[in-house]
């Protein structure tokens, strides 16, 4: 097999054909290449008589200097370089192959029109048929270009997120629409924290606390607490952090708890009192679901704290 | 696919250019409302988060990415203010005319995910879906960026 690779690689979203596979039809090339000119849109310079027999030679001689005009098309049935052979397949050309493979190369067109595109290094005439039925316009190859420039940035937010090591297309769009969603839930809750005041997130919760949701421990210990706590965070934020860590509690929003909970122990109730989380005492409070989706739980604690 | 990274440029500035922004916006915030403890303290916390958006988006490249740019239109459109946009030669990205309308063909998992992206993020709506994800990675670093910061100010105001 001729390792040498023919084709310059010029392009960067093309993937590198496969090196020509043997190929032994010399002198049907040369007949091909004397008898009918090359289009001029696949040659990048030089007239094509010259360059075709100088791309001849150069094939024969296996020489692996990088010519940017064509090289060979090897009329092999390797479907791998039918994408170069779609360039010339103009039908001025006459592939008849003797040995029948002529007919099947014929039928063989490739859609991968892009990568013979991209040797040539302009758009190529829309001339190719395509496999497979498809349409055999600039529309489709924009298309699929289009479609690798999305899977590549895919790939690189696939990087970026956590838990990014879904296959499936679909999942890994979900996992990045919901690690943007909790980003910015992030930024709100930690403008509530500290930052928004106290006061701020007290109000929050003394307008929610009204609500009757089944958050609220039966314990009346838990109870206290909470009033304790919300009394606290009235007056400072760090005195409430300072009394719930002493508790061994620690603060956290309520999705996050319920997602760790989930995630940990399923059977659990989820709200009060669940083992063994340890987190940064970082952000703000209650039990109570509020409308806006950032509500929050005390959840008890390891006797340490480990900040993250 | 290497040199294919080169078009894509995701690069995102330090911690502290974050850090330095939001601080200001934070001291400006300060000098506004000085001594106001507003009753609706809620305003307090959009402001705040505001500001932390507004700095994200100062500090990610200002004008320069798509999403910031929509984030600081709309902030000023709020303050009934006006941003000034430097007039750059844009750079000819090879985008697929979205006026061809074939939308058969294009992946409708990609298509609906997308849209979804784009109510998320911010300026996402006049963009094709390649830029879009280009923004959207960008956007993610900037937000895991700004969510570090505003992390490491929690703490360290934390400790008594």
């Amino acid at each position: 097999m001729n390792s040498s690779s023919l084709l310059t690689p010029s392009s960067s979203s093309s993937p590198h054909l496969q090196s020509p596979a043997t190929f032994d039809h010399d002198d049907f090339l040369h007949q091909i290449f004397s008898s009918t000119p090359w289009p001029s849109s696949v040659l990048d310079d030089a007239p094509p008589p010259t360059s075709d027999c100088a791309a001849v030679t150069g094939f024969h001689h296996h020489d692996a200097d990088s010519r940017n005009q064509i090289t060979m098309i090897p009329l092999s049935h390797n479907h791998h370089n039918d994408a170069l052979f779609n360039g010339f397949s103009t039908g001025s050309l006459p592939f008849h192959l003797p040995q029948g493979s002529g007919g099947q190369t014929q039928s063989q067109a490739t859609a991968s029109t892009t990568t013979g595109g991209t040797t040539v290094q302009t758009q190529t005439k829309p001339k190719v048929r395509a496999r497979r039925g498809q349409a055999t316009d600039p529309h489709s190859i924009a298309e699929r270009l289009r479609r690798e420039r999305i899977a590549e940035r895919m790939k690189s937010l696939q990087e970026l997120v956590p838990n990014g090591n879904k296959t499936d297309k679909a999942s890994m769009l979900d996992e990045i629409i919901d690690y943007v969603k909790f980003l910015q839930l992030q930024v709100k809750v930690l403008s509530m924290s500290r930052l928004g005041g106290a006061a701020s997130v007290s109000s929050q919760i003394s307008e929610d606390a009204g609500g009757s949701h089944e958050n609220t421990s039966s314990s009346g210990e838990a109870k206290m607490t909470e009033h304790q706590v919300a009394k606290l965070m009235e007056e400072d934020m760090g005195s409430a952090m300072q009394y719930l860590q002493g508790k061994g509690l620690c603060l956290m929003p309520i999705s996050l708890a319920t997602t760790i909970s989930t995630a940990t122990c399923p059977s659990r109730n989820p709200f009060v009192k669940d083992t063994g989380v340890p987190l940064s005492p970082n952000l703000s409070t209650t039990t109570v679901a509020n409308g806006n989706g950032s509500s929050l739980v005390t959840v008890k604690d390891a006797p340490s704290v480990s900040k993250p | 696919m290497a040199s294919a990274d080169k078009l894509i440029n995701t690069d995102v500035p330090e911690k502290d250019v974050f850090a330095l922004h939001f601080l200001q916006s934070l001291s400006n915030l300060r000098t506004q409302s000085p001594l106001n403890s507003p009753n609706k303290s809620i305003d307090r916390v959009r402001k705040i988060k505001k500001a932390a958006y507004v700095s994200m988006a100062r500090a990610a490249g200002g004008t320069s990415r798509l999403w910031s740019r929509a984030l600081l239109r709309r902030a000023a459109k709020d303050d009934n203010k006006s941003v000034r946009f430097s007039r750059r030669k844009r750079k000819v990205t090879w985008k697929i005319s979205s006026k061809r309308k074939r939308s058969n063909q294009r992946a409708p998992v990609v298509e609906e995910a997308a849209e979804r992206l784009r109510n998320l993020v911010p300026g996402g709506g006049g963009m094709e879906t390649s830029k879009l994800m280009e923004e959207t990675a960008h956007y993610i670093k900037c937000l895991s960026m700004q969510v570090k910061v505003m992390q490491c100010l929690v703490d360290g105001l934390s400790q008594k």
